[in-house]
């Protein structure tokens, strides 16, 4: 689905809840040639539609926006597309930027800082971007546990309370999050989203799965050494013998 | 003001602590020679007058306070004070005996009174210095009160203070955003960004101004969130939309400034912004008998994720309402399932007596 740009050209798409930033950006950008503005998003959700369906090469970001933040659009972007960050005012994001380096745009801006940070942004178009999820995660206002779990499928992004997470589970290389009957599929590691979770709420009971507290019911003796976690709509669950010992402490 | 006399409560002791001390001289006219009925004729009712007169030891106690006067210049301020206060009672002794020899019981009391002479003296001046000592003590006591009375007013009045300066701060988030939106009005409609320069410089001004203010007219606070509401639609365009229903009574009553401002940023930065389909800000403010009722509600998403810095807008409105009208202010909050309303009430003042 990706679509070959020609080289030199530089699609780019726009992403800020608030039109007059987006006429702006509109305005300053008519002044380079070799940039297609493929993409207008008035939302994080639109951010995620247009990075699946068009594939710019660049994004506009702005970071306080209804629904998804642009950190929450970053996180869920996984590497695809380079991104600007633009910011009114945020000591916590302007923080962020500073210890990883990244360039960023203050608003208002200037048309040369515009073209500035158009310049920075070619040079690593495409390329690794090791900082992404740390970014993220530094952007996270005061080591706050996380309120809610993102998941993209293609480009529908879902948002599930972290109350109606039942349990995580390690899959080869991604997280199975179970919630309400259904599951969903993210790219992450179990103990990146344990680190996450707020602790007196989740424990992980096994190397493979983090459960929410409230959903366990009772525990068995299954071995010698090991333990069953029965949740309270009957699922069965392995609890290692560390496990157990975090368990016990919580309930 | 008079310790004694201007107290309602103080006047009915006072005088009670007379009666006994009248029985007192009693005894001493009785040593004298009168004898008991006579005695007592002369003693009580003349007490009860010479507690009258020592009520006039506050104006030599006012002008010889030991706190402000050399303390020689006291003792000779009283001592004249006494000798005058022992005199005139004498004057008015002799004058109650000249009545009483009327009485054919009392007919000796006059030719038995020049050895009454001095006791009577010596009596007004240790009873007058019994007075002069009580009036500084009662002088004393409400200069005490009074200071930490006026501390604890202070006290109010500098955290209402500072908390109005907290509340007159900008919110940087909303200036640089309208700062931005202006920017680009200019390239698109450059008649549209000179009015929103216009209403910026506005709300800013009002904002300012009220930090120096300790009471506005409601409507004038109406006014500023009018305002404020005004540049943030420049920006949010039809996403944010307000509803106001104010009546006549509740707009001409006079609130502390900027108390209601917070709870409309907090709607819009907290609530509408929130929402990609944006939302209605409501604003209500009526006046229920004798208490001034204010609401804002909006829509917000209950998924949003929390941001930090929530609530402090809301915890200043109440510790200042607080402040102001102690008990009597109330501050309520609902959230549910994406709504979320705050009501403030307190006793309704009108502006104009403020």
């Amino acid at each position: 689905m990706s679509q070959t740009s020609s080289p030199g050209r530089l699609r780019v798409a726009i992403v800020d809840d608030e039109e007059p930033a987006r006429t702006l950006l509109r305005e300053y950008l008519t002044a380079h040639p070799e940039v297609e503005v493929v993409a207008e998003c008035a939302n994080g959700f639109e951010a995620i539609r247009a990075a699946t369906e068009l594939d710019p090469d660049l994004m506009l970001l702005d970071i306080q926006m209804p629904g998804l933040s642009g950190f929450e659009v970053l996180e869920l972007l996984e590497h695809e597309v380079a991104v600007v960050f633009i910011t009114a005012y945020d000591e916590h994001a302007v923080h962020a930027f500073e210890v990883h380096a990244l360039d960023y745009l203050l608003k208002p801006f200037s048309r040369e800082r515009l073209t500035e940070a158009l310049t920075q942004a070619k040079k690593h178009l495409r390329g690794p971007q090791p900082w992404l999820p740390a970014i993220a995660g530094a952007a996270r206002p005061g080591g706050l546990p996380l309120s809610r779990v993102l998941v993209r499928e293609g480009p529908q992004v879902h948002v599930i309370p972290v109350e109606a997470l039942d349990v995580a589970e390690a899959r080869d290389d991604y997280v199975c999050l179970r919630t309400r009957g259904r599951e969903y599929r993210k790219q992450q590691t179990l103990g990146e989203l344990a680190a996450q979770l707020d602790p007196a709420k989740f424990v992980r009971v096994h190397r493979s799965f983090i459960v929410n507290l409230d959903r366990v019911a009772r525990l068995e003796r299954y071995a010698k050494d090991s333990r069953l976690a029965v949740l309270k709509d009957g699922t069965k669950l392995p609890v290692s013998r560390a496990g157990y010992a975090r368990l016990r402490d919580k309930l | 003001m008079h310790p004694i006399l201007a107290y309602r409560g103080r006047m009915g002791p006072y005088l009670a602590a007379w009666v006994p001390l009248g029985g007192l001289l009693a005894g001493l006219l009785r040593i004298a020679g009168s004898p008991w009925g006579e005695a007592a004729a002369i003693a009580l009712p003349m007490a009860i007058i010479y507690g009258f007169i020592c009520l006039a030891a506050w104006y030599p106690c006012k002008s010889a306070s030991p706190h402000s006067v050399p303390f020689l210049r006291v003792i000779t301020t009283q001592t004249m004070a006494a000798a005058v206060s022992a005199m005139l009672w004498l004057f008015l002794v002799d004058t109650w005996v000249v009545l009483l020899e009327q009485f054919p019981v009392f007919s000796k009391a006059a030719e038995r009174f020049p050895r009454l002479v001095p006791v009577i003296l010596a009596a007004g001046v240790v009873l007058y210095a019994l007075a002069a000592a009580l009036h500084y003590l009662l002088m004393e006591f409400e200069e005490a009160r009074q200071a930490e009375r006026s501390a604890f007013e202070l006290e109010v009045l500098a955290r209402e203070a500072e908390l109005r300066a907290l509340r007159a701060q900008i919110d940087p988030h909303f200036l640089f955003n309208a700062l931005n939106s202006i920017s680009s009005l200019t390239g698109s409609d450059p008649g549209a960004a000179r009015t929103m320069c216009l209403e910026l410089a506005d709300f800013l001004r009002e904002s300012v101004r009220l930090g120096s203010v300790v009471s506005i007219p409601l409507a004038d606070e109406l006014a500023l969130a009018e305002k404020y509401l005004a540049v943030e639609r420049a920006r949010f365009g039809s996403r944010l939309r307000v509803e106001r229903e104010v009546s006549a009574e509740a707009g001409a009553c006079g609130v502390p400034p900027l108390v209601l401002q917070p709870l409309v940023e907090n709607a819009v930065r907290h609530g509408v912004a929130n929402l990609v389909g944006g939302g209605v800000v409501r604003i209500a403010a009526r006046r229920l008998g004798e208490r001034l009722h204010l609401t804002v509600e909006n829509p917000m998403d209950p998924e949003a994720a929390v941001r930090p810095g929530e609530g402090v807008g809301l915890a200043n409105v109440r510790d200042r309402l607080t402040a102001l009208y102690g008990q009597e202010a109330s501050v309520e909050v609902r959230q549910d399932a994406g709504h979320f309303r705050v009501e403030l009430a307190w006793p309704a003042v009108p502006a104009s007596a403020q």
